[in-house]
């Protein structure tokens, strides 16, 4: 009986193996939210997406997990086509705090709008 | 007793084929160590249209999850566009390596659709995803891993069948309606999800360099003329 209770333990262990561990980032919304504005583009779909990117920023800390990459710079990067000029760079320097790799990244981001209003 | 739960393990090691570890499957991987990926749009052979623009919401998440840095695709495909980089088949003439000096990114990723359909069988219906996935490094140029995998979610009406003309006909249109309706993404997203157990871990999770023995399952690289070929009638 014990042996067939560790045949069974080998089992469920081997079915582990194929399941993810824990995440490390908060995604909240995001996928439905930019599906929703990619089904139908527009302000509304639009705002409705800027409020996950924020919720997400704001909600990780809480649910002890990071804010993942790409949304502090998605975010900032809204903002700077919305003309909030000095906001949206904070976001982008909030990006490259978080994910130091994206460096050069963030740099291109933020010569293409200096580039964009001469 | 004992014979059964060999059985059960044989049976279940059957229905995963065959077995190599992350390490022997993608070995590059593992010297490289990329840590920043760029994703492009999807390469579309599935004989939908709108596969394309949908599909691309549902990979940054278990992506990252997989511990890389990706890139926001919305904010990439911008930047692109700036550069004169509209279409797929435009970025495919692009080599690995320009990405690396545009983004810094260390690997990009490529996605084609293979499948995203439906098939009416009268009474019985079903939805696929099958989508395929190749990564190359954009120090080298090269394949550093690649995988592919499909989900079907049969959509057959079950409405209790109370037997009869009436009974069938009632399925009939059940089936006919629940696979009309069924949204692909989140077949989608399990795709993605049982592709992504094959990548080796990235860094920004816990088993970064610690998942070289866990096994998957053998695939081979995708032949690029392989497509979709329709099924029943639409």
């Amino acid at each position: 009986m014990n042996k067939m209770l560790l045949f069974f333990s080998i089992a469920f262990l081997g079915l582990l193996g194929c399941q993810p561990s824990s995440a490390p980032f908060y995604w909240g919304d995001y996928s439905s939210t930019l599906y929703n504005y990619k089904k139908n583009p527009g302000d509304t779909t639009l705002s409705v997406h800027k409020t996950a990117l924020l919720e997400i920023i704001k909600e990780a800390p809480e649910k002890k997990k990071l804010v993942p990459p790409g949304v502090y710079a998605e975010y900032g990067y809204i903002l700077l086509k919305e003309g909030r000029e000095s906001e949206g760079m904070e976001y982008l320097a909030k990006e490259e705090k978080a994910f130091p790799e994206s460096v050069v990244f963030i740099k291109r981001l933020k010569n293409e709008y200096s580039r964009g209003k001469k | 007793m004992k014979k059964i739960a060999f059985i059960l393990i044989s049976l279940s090691l059957v229905g995963c084929g065959t077995y190599v570890t992350k390490e022997e499957f993608a070995p590059e991987m593992y010297k490289d160590h990329p840590q920043t990926i760029i994703v492009l749009p999807p390469i579309n052979k599935s004989t939908s249209a709108e596969a394309k623009e949908y599909y691309s919401t549902t990979i940054a998440e278990p992506l990252t999850q997989s511990g890389y840095y990706v890139y926001p695709m919305e904010v990439v495909n911008d930047v692109l566009q700036q550069e004169g980089l509209y279409d797929t088949e435009t970025m495919l003439t692009v080599p690995p390596q320009k990405f690396r000096e545009f983004f810094g990114a260390d690997a990009v990723l490529y996605l084609t659709i293979l499948q995203w359909n439906t098939s009416y069988m009268i009474t019985s219906g079903s939805v696929t995803v099958k989508v395929a996935y190749e990564l190359k490094s954009t120090y080298t140029g090269d394949v550093i891993w690649f995988y592919d995998d499909a989900v079907t979610i049969n959509t057959s009406g079950s409405s209790g069948n109370t037997g009869g003309w009436a009974g069938l006909l009632a399925q009939v249109i059940t089936t006919a309606i629940t696979t009309a309706v069924t949204d692909y993404v989140p077949i989608a997203r399990q795709a993605n999800e049982k592709i992504l157990l094959a990548i080796p871990f990235g860094k920004y999770h816990k088993l970064y360099n610690a998942d070289m023995k866990s096994k998957i399952e053998k695939k081979k690289a995708l032949k690029p003329v392989e497509e979709e070929s329709p099924k029943g009638p639409s």
